[in-house]
């Protein structure tokens, strides 16, 4: 019981974040169909339609809506399938923090010290996440109960509660896999592994709706199991069998976590590679990277971003590769060219690409800025910044070397990204405007700085809440663009909005006010970071 | 004493302590932190920081760092003020903290490369002396050290670069008999070298060893500072027993569980 409550007060901040995040997620969904669905039957089905067509752009990430003309059919397709991903990330986070953030730090050897057994301590982790995705994935159906309950509109109870199960299992069979992965690679690559395995598991599903070829792979994604449930739009689907599979691929994968868990040495992993012949070595390494600012923090954190780099490249190859085949044989439809000649000005495909990549692409880049936010935070909590402020320099010094190494390690991820965009582009033989491409892809930098410098007041203001503070500032901000207009919040709140701030530069250029406005917030906000930096109080 | 005689007096005076600090506090509230501390320490002095835990060592050692801000009162290193020069007061400092900081995946000489390039780069024979005198292997990862292995690196890092001041906060945590044996002899040298130390420690004979002088904190105020030959000549009594005389109320409780 106390190692359950252990495992329970170590994930609280997590079950509290994704709770509220997956309330006011459903919540503000629900909402805005109200109010931008219209009130009539015919409005309902027209902006139906719309949203089946817009659905199409993006098969990739999301299963085709039932019934988008109900607020049950646009919230699945809005809300909870989005949410299924987000709740695997969280699964993964919390899974690979038992072996990685939990071993290096002690706290499972104390745990163990106190006469716990390893299969009760994993079995408390593995029960207090469950309770976690059951409260989080309760609360994110309470959001859409209470936004269809404020319209006096009817629900199905039964939906509901199959929505709440299918989260919840997804969020458990994603948690049960990392968990595994994590006992099996070293601490070091645990979140790494345990991501690519959950990543690879999600687009193999995700692209086996384009690509029939991998249907038979996508089949071992428990991402396909939940894709096949809808169960909020009236004649939504429940399939019965698909959750007894998940859960079996659950109990399979927490099983062998367990076994491995119970058999290899804490700090270590499962599988041991055999190591080289060492010989003992007294002196520093005599790399020039060394002493240069900001190359040798670039240096430190290669590995993260050559494998952001590698990713987002070749993720922008699949998105272009996707444009085509996907809105190709849209256009020998004749009803749809209508849309398209009323929403696309100029060439459909490089409009389509600039739309979906660059949309999926802001919602990376934020990802890759909460990334070294918490790189950062980590250095503060684990006693990195008191050692460098040891060194004879300031701490606006620091800040800024911070910011350097950030925007330089984004400029790459985007240039080698657009790169990827425009000849993967040009083999499929849509013509990109190349000044266009390097002008949105350098774009990516500051909208980068922005969540950055946001996270890097937080930071110094409260190193430890920091992540979770930038997440929800991340997520309030792509709120205020998606449904800022429909809710008519006034212009200048929406234009506070990193994401209403990119733009559609791949299609219209980059508008010169809104650069403005983002390296106007971008340095207030550094400046802001510097003097909170200053006056606080480190290791304290 | 005239404000013209004062000032160019006390100007002399800082310029002459290595550590000198004035009324110098941090509140925490509740009566936690450290308050009008006054103490000076000479040049080429080693200086024994002695107080249980909580008493105030770190939030000193922080205070002079100027890691942490103090709520009155000034510090100075060299003459250098701790705030506002604190730039120019590090390059004059070798810093061991309390508790050694993470370095993940690092190794020991890619830590030592990196700090050492923020000081402008490394001295390598001076590195490869001391990670020799400790064996100390470099090439291994942060991760794979041992805590003893920990501290010693953290123990090169603060003496790498032969600096006028050492700040040590219990330095000889985690270190086997033999390897403190080593720590002393290097402190010695270092001191014979012309260097500082202010060194905290609750490790009595430690502090009888090494230091010259001490002072003892005992809930954030300084009670007692004194020539260790002084304690000594009194003929009273061991370090042990005046340190446990300024703590007598909190040993039974020690004693007492």
């Amino acid at each position: 019981m106390s190692s359950l409550l252990l495992a329970l007060r170590l994930g609280r901040w997590g079950i509290a974040g994704f709770a509220a995040l997956g309330f006011i997620s459903t919540l503000v969904q629900t909402l805005a169909f109200y109010t931008i669905a219209g009130q009539t039957l015919a409005q309902q089905a027209a902006f139906g339609a719309t949203i089946g067509t817009l659905a199409t752009h993006f098969t990739a990430v999301l299963p085709p809506p039932i019934r988008p003309e109900t607020v049950g059919g646009y919230v699945e397709w809005r809300g909870f399938h989005a949410l299924g991903l987000i709740f695997g990330v969280w699964a993964l986070a919390s899974a690979t923090g038992m072996s990685r953030v939990d071993e290096e730090r002690g706290v499972i050897e104390a745990a163990l010290a106190t006469g716990a057994s390893r299969i009760e301590l994993i079995a408390a982790r593995i029960v207090a996440f469950t309770i976690g995705a059951l409260l989080a994935s309760l609360a994110a159906v309470a959001g859409f109960v209470a936004g269809v309950l404020a319209h006096h509109d009817t629900l199905s109870s039964i939906g509901v509660l199959e929505e709440l199960l299918l989260l919840a299992v997804l969020a458990f069979c994603c948690y049960s896999i990392a968990l595994f992965v994590a006992q099996v690679s070293s601490p070091r690559t645990a979140t790494a592994a345990a991501g690519i395995v959950l990543l690879t598991l999600f687009l193999v599903n995700s692209l086996s709706r384009t690509f029939p070829s991998l249907d038979t792979v996508g089949r071992l994604s428990p991402f396909r199991y939940y894709d096949l449930n809808q169960p909020l739009p009236p004649g939504g689907t429940f399939d019965a069998r698909s959750v007894v599979v998940l859960l079996a691929i659950t109990l399979l994968a927490t099983g062998a976590a367990a076994a491995a868990f119970a058999r290899r040495d804490l700090g270590a992993s499962l599988l041991k590679v055999p190591g080289l012949p060492h010989a003992t070595r007294y002196d520093a390494s005599s790399a020039p990277w060394w002493r240069l600012p900001v190359v040798r923090d670039l240096y430190d954190g290669r590995v993260a971003l050559i494998a952001w780099t590698a990713g987002m490249a070749v993720l922008a190859v699949v998105f272009v590769s996707l444009t085509k085949t996907t809105i190709q044989p849209l256009l020998a439809v004749p009803a749809l060219l209508p849309y398209f000649g009323a929403i696309v000005h100029g060439d459909i495909f490089p409009a389509v690409l600039g739309f979906v990549w660059f949309s999926f692409a802001q919602l990376l880049f934020a990802g890759f800025a909460i990334t070294q936010v918490a790189r950062w935070a980590a250095d503060d909590t684990d006693g990195r910044l008191e050692i460098v402020l040891s060194q004879p320099r300031s701490r606006a010094g620091v800040v800024v070397e911070r910011f350097v190494t950030l925007a330089v390690g984004a400029a790459v991820v985007a240039a080698v990204s657009g790169v990827a965009v425009f000849y993967a582009s040009r083999s499929q033989g849509i013509d990109l405007n190349q000044q266009h491409v390097i002008a949105a892809s350098l774009m990516l930098v500051p909208f980068a700085l922005i969540f950055a410098s946001a996270g890097a007041v937080v930071t110094a203001w409260q190193p430890r809440a920091a992540v979770g503070l930038l997440g929800a500032i991340a997520f309030a901000s792509y709120l205020d663009t998606e449904v800022g207009p429909f809710l008519k919040f006034p212009l200048w709140v929406q234009e506070l909005s990193a994401f209403r701030l990119f733009g559609t530069p791949l299609s219209t250029g980059v508008d010169g006010r809104s650069l403005a406005i983002m390296l106007l917030i971008a340095t207030a906000l550094i400046g802001s970071s510097i003097l909170v930096m200053q006056r606080r109080d480190v290791g304290a | 004493m005239s404000p013209s005689f004062t000032a160019p007096y006390m100007l002399r005076e800082m310029a002459l302590a290595a550590i000198r600090t004035s009324r110098l506090t941090k509140d925490y509230g509740s009566h936690r932190g450290l308050f009008d501390l006054d103490l000076q320490v000479s040049p080429q002095e080693v200086f024994g920081y002695l107080g249980p835990n909580g008493s105030g060592k770190t939030t000193t050692i922080r205070l002079l760092m100027g890691m942490i801000r103090p709520t009155g009162g000034s510090a100075y290193i060299f003459g250098l003020d701790c705030v506002r020069e604190s730039v120019e007061v590090k390059r004059k400092v070798g810093y061991l903290p309390g508790d050694v900081p993470q370095f993940g995946s690092l190794r020991g000489g890619e830590i030592v490369a990196y700090l050492g390039g923020m000081r402008g780069g490394v001295d390598k024979a001076a590195v490869r002396r001391l990670a020799e005198r400790f064996d100390l292997d470099l090439s291994r990862r942060f991760r794979e050290y041992s805590t003893g292995n920990k501290q010693k690196l953290a123990i090169l890092l603060a003496f790498m670069h032969r600096p006028d001041l050492l700040i040590l906060d219990e330095p000889t945590s985690g270190l086997d008999p033999l390897n403190q044996q080593e720590f002393y002899t290097l402190l010695r040298e270092a001191r014979d070298d012309g260097a500082t130390i202010f060194l905290s420690s609750h490790v009595l004979s430690e502090v009888e060893r090494v230091c010259d002088r001490v002072g003892i904190v005992r809930a954030g105020t300084l009670v007692r500072v004194a020539q260790l030959d002084d304690l000594r000549s009194d003929g009273s009594a061991s370090l042990e027993q005046i340190f446990l005389s300024y703590f007598s109320e909190q040993k039974p409780k020690a004693l007492n569980p």
